[in-house]
């Protein structure tokens, strides 16, 4: 012992041999925190072990594991089938993510940085569209775009050929589709970009001259760049991942992306496991890569947000006589991705077999649909099963996370662990997932596979990472000093945790509870291979229907449930927006 | 130069009808001269200052400089702001991070539509610019790499480049520390000077007004409460509200024994019953009620009871040690007072002191609004 320091820290000497419940009473948080590591750790490890193991092992006809080898890679590599798919799925991503970000962003700065009319518009498609399951997105504009749809319809009777204008199910078809689909999310996140950007960088720049146009080019674009290229990241990788427009635009004329080829793979007799998840571990690998990419993009555009100025009310731009011109675009967009779609799906609603719109289908307006669908109990069935599987799973999430994300954030024992477990499911494609999941609960000995508790974990797996970019944001922007002098005043971690952390952050969980809910509720990818006929989800049915051709009731039950989703997503909104906190991406 | 006339911007409010903004604000100034805008926040003076570099649209008034209207209500005209030729600083500097220094500043000549510039143009009236903020061989810097104070230069610079009529700058010392405000101060002004370009300043700091200005606006309210020279502000407070937010003047009520003509002494019967020898600059009737703003220094604080001309009694309820002199709460019967006096012989609390007040510090006010 040196006796050179005057002040000395009374248990210093005790410290040297720290015991277990001694280390737990000076930190409680360690406890939780060796809870959910085991929680985490059981719910998302298994998954990536099994997929890893399909896809480097072979197995007998009982499934049992036999060796190890890399055939099924081999197999990748034999034909060009893998080649293929890959090159689909490139040239998809890459086309849907420059056209949403085409029409999403060009919709944002008009919305946040001027005086365009009709700003509302965007909202309410946003909103709504929050609310409609991508599949039905899909399946109306298969029908817009289709043989009998009034676009083919209106060209045969105006040239008198036979032939059509477009053919939807190519290519063009499902890039132009999903661009659609991943627009709202565009004017989401790149509107709050701007709505953030210091709007004194631009009145800088008026100041010294220059002109609107200017102004963008030299100052607002370049300072969005790094923003609108992390998000182009995001949303290619997500489009990646994109199931519905693959399978219902493309597999018809055997157009294969990624997914749809894992896909095919498990559907076909027999299934190819093998193939299927060593093709799971190479688009695993690539997403890894581009997150990797993603996370230091993102960080880049936050480096431009460090110089800031005090709240001014954000000034818009004065377009003059363009702002008409604006208001066309913003209602243009309202069009496409709310009204014309919705539309269609009522036309589809009111007829008892499915044909383009001509004067005499009017006749057959019937609204027997509705009937049926308000009336069989296997659709009320349907609607509580997907509300129940969604609502568990945004629970359990959150739950979860409210602890996880905190200790996170504050950078409490394992935060950093915890926070890579909760978010490591990330590099999942949907399908991908899905095939990993039926796989370790086939194994597992426990009777859930094919019932509605394996959606359930799937989902929580899945949408984990969402529930903690939640909470830690939502941690983030309480000042720690507000549990310092909570700890101060006497209050031991738990009661700090219920009395100070639990009601601040309500907020930040409730909006992260919303948003599980509604995406959950939307996707198909996950679902698709883990439901079964006496367990279905919305998405799932809505793709049998489709396939097996019952448009007409699919539609009028799609919109009962879309009103009901968007009833939803109201809420979600209005609570993100009461709490401060920002609208993930989906 | 700068022309200013009845400039009136009214915010709408859903809570109450006083929700800020500018109500008839006027005034003229000569080239060369440094305005400043000063008051509490929420007042409008940055309001007024964004109206006249065109970032807000008033709703009726007239802004113009030298002949040329840039804002006329009457005649709905307004020339857009980037064609108002004004430079900017703003408070938060708003540097583009993505642009080196020398880019920053040549950004207003390269967007200028009226000529264009040559290359070597620019490049010299950067560094002219460039070495007239002091930070010659910065050009190359990335902006992000910048201290507070480099960035405020940098800022100036680019505001004054493209060499304009009239230069704003809205409390741009406001994100820096004590001691580097206290430096820019000065550096601000010898500048102005150097330029000789006339300059609207925002700021609620009433030190850096008092030592930078040839005029100051005190604005309170969406309103111009009085206009003038530092030391008349200062020394002359036309409202108690102009007395109390420049130099913390104590403010006494009080009734006139008599008429005093404007511009004469009179007797002021305070409150609590003492007769005070005051400065009427407006006058004033028998009886009316008005009030005295005293400041703390001007207030000689002796220890006993000598008397004196123009004197009050009191008791030192607080005294605290400041350093460069001493501070007093005094109470003299139920009014409370606040006086400075030399730290070296410093007087303990609780001690009975005599409060001499000359009748020239003791300026008679209108009292403050209910």
């Amino acid at each position: 012992m040196s006796a050179s320091g005057l002040v000395r820290p009374a248990s210093a000497p005790a410290s040297a041999r720290i015991t277990w419940t001694e280390a737990i009473r000076h930190e409680p948080r360690l406890l939780i925190a060796a809870v959910l590591l085991v929680v985490l750790g059981g719910l998302m490890l298994p998954p990536m072990w099994m997929l890893a193991q399909d896809a480097f092992t072979t197995t007998n006809a009982a499934g049992d594991i036999t060796g190890w080898t890399l055939d099924h890679f081999a197999k990748l590599t034999r034909n060009d089938r893998a080649l293929v798919s890959s090159w689909n799925s490139a040239v998809f991503a890459a086309g849907s993510t420059v056209l949403s970000l085409l029409l999403g962003g060009v919709l944002a700065w008009l919305v946040e940085r001027t005086n365009a009319p009709f700003k509302i518009l965007a909202y309410l498609a946003t909103i709504i569209s929050m609310g409609t399951p991508y599949i039905l997105h899909v399946i109306a504009w298969l029908f817009l775009l289709g043989r009998v749809g009034p676009i083919n319809e209106a060209w045969h009777w105006y040239t008198g050929a036979p032939d059509n204008l477009l053919n939807v199910n190519t290519m063009w078809g499902m890039i132009l589709i999903e661009g659609f689909l991943w627009s709202p999310l565009v004017f989401l996140l790149l509107g709050a970009t701007f709505r953030a950007a210091n709007a004194d960088m631009e009145e800088a720049a008026r100041m010294s001259g220059a002109t609107v146009f200017d102004t963008l080019r030299r100052i607002s674009l370049p300072l969005a760049m790094p923003a609108i290229l992390a998000l182009a990241m995001f949303v290619f990788i997500r489009a990646i991942g994109g199931f519905e427009v693959p399978a219902l635009v493309g597999m018809p004329s055997r157009i294969y992306v990624l997914t749809t080829d894992v896909y095919r793979a498990i559907v076909s007799h027999p299934p190819d496991l093998g193939y299927a998840a060593a093709f799971s571990v190479v688009m695993v690998l690539i997403v890894a890569v581009l997150l990797y990419f993603y996370s230091r993009l993102s960080r880049h555009a936050e480096r431009y947000h460090s110089v800031t100025g005090k709240g001014y009310r954000p000034r818009p731009f004065d377009l003059g006589r363009g702002r008409w011109v604006a208001g066309a675009i913003i209602i243009g967009n309202f069009m496409i991705v709310l009204v014309l779609p919705l539309l269609t799906l009522l036309w589809m609603s009111l007829l008892p077999f499915l044909r383009g719109f001509s004067p005499d289908a009017f006749a057959l307006l019937t609204l027997k649909n509705f009937r049926t669908v308000l009336t069989t109990p296997g659709y009320l069935d349907l609607a509580l099963n997907s509300i129940g599987v969604a609502a568990g799973a945004a629970s359990v999430i959150m739950l979860i996370t409210a602890f996880a994300g905190w200790i996170a954030a504050r950078r409490g024992p394992a935060g950093r662990v915890l926070d890579q477990l909760a978010t490591i499911s990330l590099v999942f494609p949907g399908i991908c997932l899905g095939v990993a999941v039926m796989e370790v609960y086939l194994r597992v000995p426990l009777p859930i596979y094919g019932s509605l508790w394996i959606i359930t974990i799937a989902y929580v797996i899945r949408y984990m990472p969402y529930g903690m970019r939640y909470v830690f944001s939502g941690v983030l922007q309480l000042h720690k000093e507000l549990e310092e002098s909570a700890g101060v005043s006497g209050a031991s971690v738990l009661t700090i945790a219920r009395r100070i952390v639990a009601p601040l952050l309500t907020p930040a969980l409730v909006a992260g509870w919303l948003f599980i809910f509604l995406i959950a509720n939307k996707e198909l990818a996950i679902a698709v291979l883990l439901a079964s006929p006496g367990s279905q989800v919305i998405a799932v049915s809505i793709f049998d229907q489709f396939v097996n051709g019952q448009g007409g009731e699919l539609a009028a039950f799609g919109l009962i449930w879309t009103v009901l989703m968007t009833a939803i997503a109201c809420l979600f909104f209005w609570q993100a927006r009461r709490g401060g906190s920002d609208v993930f991406g989906n | 130069m700068l022309t200013v006339r009845d400039l009136t911007k009214i915010y709408a409010n859903r809570y109450d009808t006083q929700a800020g903004g500018v109500r008839g604000v006027s005034f003229d100034l000569p080239t060369g001269t440094f305005f400043t805008l000063l008051g509490p926040s929420g007042c409008g003076k940055t309001t007024t200052l964004r109206c006249i570099a065109g970032l807000e649209r008033p709703d009726s008034g007239y802004i113009g400089v030298g002949d040329r209207a840039l804002f006329d209500g009457a005649r709905g005209e307004a020339v857009p702001m980037n064609q108002r030729g004004i430079g900017m600083v703003f408070q938060s500097y708003a540097i583009w991070p993505h642009m080196t220094v020398f880019e920053n500043i040549a950004f207003p000549l390269r967007v200028a539509k009226q000529r264009k510039y040559a290359r070597e143009e620019i490049a010299s009236l950067v560094e002219q610019a460039l070495s007239t903020v002091g930070l010659s061989g910065y050009g190359e810097r990335p902006a992000t790499r910048l201290s507070g104070g480099q960035q405020q230069r940098v800022a100036l610079a680019r505001a004054i480049v493209h060499r304009p009529q009239l230069l704003l700058l809205d409390e741009p010392l406001s994100n820096l520390d004590a001691s580097l405000r206290e430096e820019m101060r000065a550096e601000l002004r010898r500048l102005q000077q150097q330029i000789g370009v006339t300059t609207v300043y925002v700021t609620h700091d009433q030190s850096e007004a008092l030592a930078m200005s040839d005029q100051i606006a005190v604005m309170d309210r969406s309103r111009v409460v009085q206009l003038g020279a530092p030391r008349d502000i200062y020394f002359r407070p036309a409202s108690a509200f102009v007395a109390s937010f420049i130099g913390g003047a104590n403010l006494l009520d009080g009734t006139a024994e008599a008429a005093v003509a404007p511009g004469q002494t009179g007797v002021l019967r305070l409150s609590g019953g003492q007769r005070l020898l005051c400065l009427f600059p407006e006058g004033a009737t028998a009886g009316a009620a008005l009030s005295v703003a005293i400041r703390p220094e001007s207030i000689a604080v002796g220890a006993g009871a000598a008397d004196g001309d123009n004197t009050l009694r009191g008791t030192i309820t607080a005294a605290s040690f400041l350093g460069g002199n001493a501070r007093y709460d005094i109470t003299v019967g139920d009014i409370a007072l606040r006086a400075v006096g030399p730290a070296e012989t410093m007087l303990d609390t609780g001690a009975d002191v005599a409060l001499a007040i000359p009748p020239q510090s003791a300026v008679v006010v209108r009292p403050t609004e209910a």
